[in-house]
């Protein structure tokens, strides 16, 4: 038996993550093929548990893949991974998880603890480390969970070695996350109230913002698209479980909160 | 005893066929049916648990030795597994889980008569992703398996199971009822097992125990055990679909009934 390790399991049964290493005796060389990337997501915590969000780009070096992307993945009932970087890599560490959980709860006749999911990630990320220094299939995740027993939020990100850290507040990752990081630490500080306080409406709006700041500073973050009914993905962990917010949520409040300036008649961005 | 001659080997599976009768004579049966929102499963025991879960869409019970038991659900629980992450969880049937995996081996473990067999029966049960209907599936010791839409009991004998199903199917189609329904159905299925064997054959073929006579015998009954009750419920969030009856849930669908 597998002690409910079912990357132990898929192992036996001949399963590698990604393409593999280079052939004995390569150097690696700089990548000529431009990879398909996904950029910024960010997780903050708000009053109810943490929400989640991505934009829906994929690029090709200048190239636009994709603008339907879902860069925050539904890990199981009471967590979210959000991808940046490779989604080859990303979403097949993202399918990995979710079997792993599953089959542990199944197999051990128990949840796996928190401790463990986090661990969980960082393992994966530790496998792909020869893909991540060949430069091409790094990820840096963003992982969020609701704690059922503790009954917090909680929100961790990784380097592309597979270092888990815990974020108190808030996180971003991904080409755009620069645009933004500076914005949610400005809110936080000095907004009307902190961003644990904010509702599950502001936190949205906020989110749109942000999310349409950072498309506006980088090129690899799309941005809202009205004509096509685009926007981003937003996913909120609470305590019912993992929710995500309609398009159509999204379309009416994009409309009130993010078209023009705020009206709330105060310096900053107005939320609360 | 040595049956490696060929014309032992019957004699061999006959001995087998009445030790494994003899081992499963005193298990708690299992009772499993559509209901409005997918399948229910029910069972009263002793308190060790007998139906688990064991894919997005695909619920496990079994009676039998604990241990043979555990060691053929983890045979399931792998496969669904691997199969889900390397093809997609739409694949996974309960269908080829049974025939492919489960019975085969169940099979070969009985007529191997110089190993041990399983002392095993299986209930399984999935509702569709894709396909709207529940499906249902049991597998006997021997490997023999069947497949039901109606919902299925799993006993320990056959007579006690062809009582239990007979009672079953008398109570008509069970798609479109709701939970509180399904489970008094259940488990008035389940009491039919605890009416005595003869008194069952002295009376005329026909008429189905009547909710008069069994509610006693219910009754009692959960007074002295455990009901355990799972449910593969459409209306779950996310792709797992079981989840097990909470106590305040079995509560509510007692209440007011079995007076």
């Amino acid at each position: 038996m597998h002690n409910g390790d079912f990357w132990s399991l898929l192992k036996t049964n001949g399963y590698k993550l990604g393409p593999g290493t280079l052939p004995e005796g390569r150097e690696p060389v700089e990548s000529k093929i431009a990879l398909t990337q996904g950029t910024t997501i960010f997780g903050l915590k708000y009053k109810e548990g943490v929400l989640v969000a991505g934009d829906r780009r994929a690029t090709a070096g200048t190239t636009v893949m994709y603008d339907r992307t879902d860069k925050v993945l539904e890990i199981d009932r009471h967590s979210v991974m959000a991808i940046a970087g490779v989604p080859a890599t990303a979403f097949e560490i993202a399918r990995v998880m979710e079997h792993t959980f599953k089959y542990y709860r199944r197999s051990q006749l128990q949840e796996l603890s928190l401790e463990g999911k986090v661990r969980a990630l960082s393992k994966l990320l530790k496998e792909n480390i020869p893909m991540a220094i060949q430069g091409i299939g790094a990820v840096a995740p963003i992982y969020a969970a609701y704690d059922v027993a503790r009954k917090e939020g909680k929100l961790f990100f990784y380097d592309i070695l597979g270092a888990g850290f815990e974020a108190v507040e808030f996180t971003t990752s991904g080409s755009g996350s620069p645009a933004i990081r500076g914005i949610l630490q400005y809110e936080n500080r000095w907004g009307k109230r902190p961003l644990a306080e904010l509702s599950e409406e502001a936190a949205i709006t906020l989110t749109m913002r942000l999310l349409e700041t950072a498309a506006e500073f980088d090129a690899a973050t799309g941005g809202s698209n009205r004509e096509a009914h685009l926007y981003p993905v937003i996913k909120l962990v609470t305590m019912e479980g993992v929710r995500e917010i309609p398009q159509k949520t999204l379309e009416s409040l994009y409309a009130r909160n993010v078209v023009g300036r705020s009206t709330a008649g105060e310096p900053g961005l107005g939320i609360g | 005893m040595v049956y490696d001659e060929p014309y032992r080997w019957v004699e061999a599976v006959r001995n087998r066929r009445d030790y494994l009768e003899e081992q499963l004579s005193a298990g708690s049966p299992i009772v499993a049916l559509p209901y409005e929102n997918g399948v229910l499963m029910a069972t009263l025991g002793a308190g060790t648990s007998k139906l688990y879960e064991v894919y997005d869409q695909i619920a496990f019970g079994g009676i039998g030795h604990p241990a043979d038991l555990e060691k053929l659900r983890n045979v399931v629980l792998d496969a669904a597994h691997v199969e889900g992450f390397n093809r997609s969880p739409v694949d996974v049937t309960v269908r080829r889980l049974m025939k492919f995996i489960l019975a085969p081996m169940v099979k070969q473990a009985f007529e191997e008569v110089l190993h041990a067999p399983y002392i095993a029966k299986i209930v399984m049960a999935e509702i569709g992703i894709l396909s709207a209907k529940p499906l249902f599936f049991h597998l006997n010791y021997d490997g023999v398996f069947e497949e039901e839409e109606r919902g299925v009991v799993l006993a320990p004998t056959a007579p006690m199971s062809e009582r239990m199903a007979a009672f079953l199917n008398a109570a008509g189609e069970t798609h479109s009822l709701s939970l509180k329904e399904a489970l008094q159905i259940a488990l008035r299925t389940w009491a039919v097992s605890q009416l005595p064997a003869d008194l069952e054959a002295e009376k005329e073929a026909g008429a189905p125990p009547s909710p008069k006579e069994l509610d006693p015998l219910l009754k009692r009954s959960l007074e002295s055990h455990t009901l355990e009750a799972a449910l593969l419920d459409r209306t779950q969030p996310g792709s797992s679909k079981y989840r097990t009856l909470s106590h305040d849930e079995i509560e509510q669908a007692l209440k007011g009934w079995l007076k």
